[in-house]
């Protein structure tokens, strides 16, 4: 599909960053377009938070670049971060500020309108009641709403959250999911970090899955899962259909089940399975493509070596 | 931090004022009623020591000791003002919401030459509020009173004499991202620099011509210029004020120069 370049909010290309003997990303190439939330996977020093160091210009890549809405991260620092709202995995604001003071810090480095939007902010993030209390004294859950809040105040056309249910109760967590679908529906592109592979499974629209800094998997949440997902092969003779299922390309593992048997093959191959079923005389009740959770896929790809390859679309 | 160092600055001057004061009048009305024999040359020097507590003396003694307390001071201060910047990690955050290096630097120094600024103002007027209370208690006169002009003159370049050592705390504050290491180099330069400069003078007066080029003897060069205080050098060959002026200006500006370089190309690491 080709997207229109006033579409894309973020675009990595060939992005590798070495410290020392260490390559922490290896030639990434990511893209995140307006009214997604795009999720950003990987196993801790996977290269997520380098990443998003580089795509913020904290960090100076070692070869390649970053784009944020068609401006330059290196070459025009300035006016590409003018377009961003990042959270960062550990939230740091001046601890003897109270909330609030924080927020309108920001908002005076960040000018436009951001000074008009930190009462509401405050208000939308449940931060309000504690909004003059001194950083120091929130809770962690706190801190990671006052972290969500600040990346809003530049009304932003693209945000970056790193780990940003870290420390929240299940209902905060629910919060910032509800939160991050409205960002999108608001038009904005989301790039999400995140440990929490269900949080993710419910919000992103697509996923990238790194691994020692090289993009191993990437596409939408329903093509990555049906990467590892079966087929559910309802069967009454079921060693036999084994015997002959497994000789049939494509067939990577067949567990044979209560009701039959489940066949580890890509979820399009249905018809062919049926088809040798039937050719050796045996007919399936019920042939049903199951898809494996995020968390399945995700363990599967970052547990086998990393080489570089697109997991799915 | 701001708040308690203006205030320790103006107790530290009452408090020297007054224990200078006491100690003096007390030895002087014990001279006086006999109860200790009166020192060689008579009670002229005690006399003269009350006398310089006076208001008309503010810019020789008061001004002096609060720019050398106040030099220990913004040492601790600069190092801690951009150091806990890399402690909090909010140096991340400000950068992260669009705050340049070279901008965060320089509001920095600009804060930084603010405070200073402040300190010794608000030093130097609790020097005078503690000489007229000296004064007061003593019951003397305020003889011409405080010579406004000279105060805010010795107090000016006062300032500028701090600024080396504060950039010097910047820079390796900077450098090693620790509030700490800007506050200990800082401190050792200020301390130690002036008194091996000084022994190697005294050992061989060519050690000046190396030693000139330091921070220590520069900032005695040009407090010695508008003070008659006579310093521990007096007498040894002390750069010429103007290029004490000069010369401290290049440290500042070298200082603050490293401390730039090293902001601007240092990866900023998440977590």
């Amino acid at each position: 599909m080709t997207v229109a370049p006033a579409d894309v909010v973020l675009r990595t290309k060939g992005l590798v960053k070495r410290f020392g003997e260490i390559t922490a990303v290896d030639g990434l190439d990511l893209e995140v377009r307006r009214g997604e939330v795009v999720g950003l996977l990987g196993p801790n020093g996977a290269g997520k938070s380098t990443t998003i160091g580089i795509v913020l210009g904290l960090i100076t890549p070692t070869a390649g670049s970053a784009e944020i809405l068609g401006r330059d991260v290196r070459s025009r620092r300035g006016a590409a971060l003018r377009g961003v709202g990042a959270m960062l995995e550990v939230t740091s604001f001046y601890p003897y500020l109270s909330g609030r003071d924080n927020l309108i810090a920001i908002a005076i480095l960040r000018g436009g309108g951001a000074l008009a939007r930190v009462d509401p902010l405050l208000a939308r993030l449940g931060l309000a009641q504690r909004a003059r209390s001194s950083f120091r004294t929130y809770s962690l859950g706190m801190r990671q709403r006052l972290g969500v809040a600040s990346t809003l105040l530049a009304d932003p056309a693209l945000v970056i959250l790193d780990e940003p249910a870290n420390g929240l109760d299940p209902a905060g967590q629910r919060e910032i999911r509800e939160l991050i679908r409205e960002l999108a529906k608001e038009g904005r592109g989301v790039l999400l970090a995140s440990h929490l592979l269900h949080e993710v499974e419910q919000v992103c629209d697509r996923v990238m899955v790194i691994k020692k800094g090289k993009l191993i998997g990437s596409g939408t949440i329903a093509e990555v899962t049906r990467r590892g997902g079966y087929l559910e092969i309802a069967i009454a003779e079921t060693a036999r259909a084994a015997g002959i299922l497994r000789r049939l390309p494509g067939v990577k593992e067949i567990r044979e089940t209560a009701n039959g048997i489940d066949v580890i093959a890509d979820s399009e191959r249905g018809a062919d399975l049926n088809r040798a079923l039937a050719s050796a005389g045996l007919y399936a009740s019920a042939i049903v493509p199951r898809a494996s959770s995020l968390e399945d896929v995700f363990l599967e790809l970052t547990e086998t070596e990393a080489a570089p390859a697109q997991a799915a679309g | 931090m701001p708040s308690v160092i203006l205030a320790l600055v103006v107790v530290i001057a009452f408090a020297l004022y007054f224990l200078v004061w006491a100690g003096t009048n007390a030895q002087l009305q014990a001279v006086r009623s006999g109860q200790i024999p009166e020192p060689r040359g008579g009670t002229a020097q005690l006399e003269e020591a009350l006398r310089m507590l006076g208001p008309d003396h503010v810019q020789e003694i008061g001004v002096g000791v609060v720019v050398g307390i106040g030099r220990v001071m913004l040492i601790v201060f600069a190092a801690s003002h951009i150091g806990t910047e890399f402690g909090w990690g909010t140096l991340r955050t400000l950068l992260a919401h669009g705050a340049g290096r070279g901008t965060f630097l320089a509001s920095k120094a600009a804060s930084l030459g603010l405070f200073a600024a402040v300190l010794v103002a608000v030093g130097t007027l609790g020097a005078i509020g503690a000489s007229y209370a000296v004064v007061g208690l003593g019951g003397g006169s305020s003889g011409a009173g405080v010579d406004l002009e000279a105060v805010a003159s010795i107090a000016a370049k006062g300032i500028y004499t701090c600024l080396p050592y504060m950039a010097l705390a910047v820079g390796i504050a900077v450098l090693a991202r620790s509030a700490g290491a800007g506050i200990g180099a800082g401190l050792v330069v200020l301390f130690a620099e002036g008194i091996i400069a000084d022994i190697l003078v005294a050992l061989n007066r060519d050690y000046a011509q190396i030693v000139n080029w330091g921070l220590a003897r520069n900032v005695t060069a040009l407090a010695r210029a508008t003070s008659n205080v006579e310093s521990p050098s007096a007498g040894i060959s002390l750069p010429d004020p103007a290029q004490a002026a000069i010369t401290l200006g290049a440290y500042t500006a070298i200082f603050m120069a490293i401390a730039y370089w090293r902001l601007r190309t240092r990866d900023v690491t998440i977590g």
